[in-house]
């Protein structure tokens, strides 16, 4: 899988949820709160499907 | 418990509702006397009757069965918990179906009168000056409902015995309005009406301990909060020619961030995309993100906020 450029739309009060999160230091910036939240669901759905009967 | 004093006791007989005025702290006990009966219950804030228990709020919260240890909660924008369900020794109850109605009887059965939950409430609410559209969805007491897989709504025989009740504490000062379910050839209340006994209680310091605590939010607004605050007192809906739209954060701007993606997280993304969005990355890239956050942040697992997950 090569590197790619995903364009992102949010509106005002979905970046305010972003920043609000942001501020509470998980991440320096959006664009590094996405990747994180992209990175911690993979994890979280692979966790599952090894946990799974 | 032990300890608390009795201050009102009543026995509903079929057909029949009480409207009882049930001030912050005073417990309604609502009991079997037989056993097998449903009760609607319906209740307003005693001092604007324009709040009034919500059961899509409830719904949400607590799900289609609130029991011991949830609450009642009033429509939005006031949402707050009106009662608090301190005891529910039969455990089921329902929020999903409405109070049955006269049109009921009439258009499946071919009654022009028949007893019946809306009616009921009505001519119990009448007492304190409210009218048939007043009535409001009712929490339906120690009745048996289910949701099968394919989404539809059924309700089933029920099994409460005599002496089952639900002890509902007040949080405010409450109009409560119980009545016998009017349903006796359906199987809600198993095919007969039976009494059912009413006790209101002063709760004791006990009870209050056992209430846990909710949010007070700015968004809970009271009519001191709204726009138009009296209450429309004629029927006619006539337009206000100086209306001028005021929705809350309109209007909404668009800012588009562009995340670029490494090897991982670019195979990340094509495992977690949703085919719902077709070729639209932007969509299911929002998608995660926001998934993410409610299963980060949120204690409701069904994607509804509950009584306050911050």
């Amino acid at each position: 899988m090569t590197r790619r450029t995903i364009a992102l739309a949010l509106n005002d009060q979905q970046l305010e949820l972003l920043d609000r999160t942001v501020a509470r230091g998980l991440a320096p910036d959006r664009v590094a709160l996405v990747r994180l939240a992209l990175r911690e669901m993979a994890e979280k759905r692979a966790a599952s499907a090894e946990t799974a009967p | 418990m032990s300890g608390r004093e009795i201050l009102f006791e009543h026995v509903l007989e079929p057909g029949t509702g009480k409207a009882i005025e049930l001030l912050a702290g005073q417990i309604l006990r609502i009991e079997q006397v037989a056993g097998g009966q449903c009760v609607d219950f319906n209740c307003f804030n005693l001092h604007d009757y324009k709040e009034y228990m919500h059961c899509g709020r409830t719904r949400t919260v607590h799900g289609f069965n609130p029991s011991k240890g949830t609450f009642l909660w009033s429509q939005p924008p006031r949402e707050r918990a009106l009662v608090y369900i301190l005891e529910d020794t039969y455990g089921r109850n329902d929020v999903l179906f409405p109070r049955c109605s006269a049109y009921l009887y009439e258009s499946a059965y071919g009654f022009s009168d028949h007893t019946n939950c809306n009616d009921i409430q009505a001519e119990a609410q009448r007492e304190y000056g409210l009218t048939p559209d007043d009535v409001h969805d009712s929490f339906n007491l120690f009745m048996c409902t289910e949701v099968t897989p394919d989404g539809a709504a059924t309700i089933t025989r029920q099994t409460s015995k005599a002496g089952d009740h639900v002890d509902l504490l007040a949080l405010v000062d409450l109009l409560a309005i119980p009545n016998v379910c009017g349903a006796d050839i359906m199987r809600t209340s198993n095919f007969a009406l039976k009494p059912v006994r009413l006790t209101v209680f002063a709760a004791t310091e006990a009870d209050l301990a056992a209430v846990p605590p909710t949010p007070i939010l700015k968004s809970q607004r009271t009519p001191k909060d709204f726009k138009v605050p009296a209450i429309k007192a004629t029927r006619e809906l006539v337009r206000d020619p100086a209306y001028v739209p005021a929705f809350t954060n309109v209007p909404l701007g668009e800012t588009v961030i562009e995340v670029d993606l490494d090897e991982a997280e670019a195979a990340a993304f094509e495992a977690l995309r949703l085919g719902l969005y077709g070729d639209d990355e932007g969509a299911a890239l929002r998608d995660i993100v926001f998934s993410w956050w409610e299963e980060r942040f949120m204690k409701a697992s069904s994607g509804a906020p509950a009584i306050g997950d911050r």
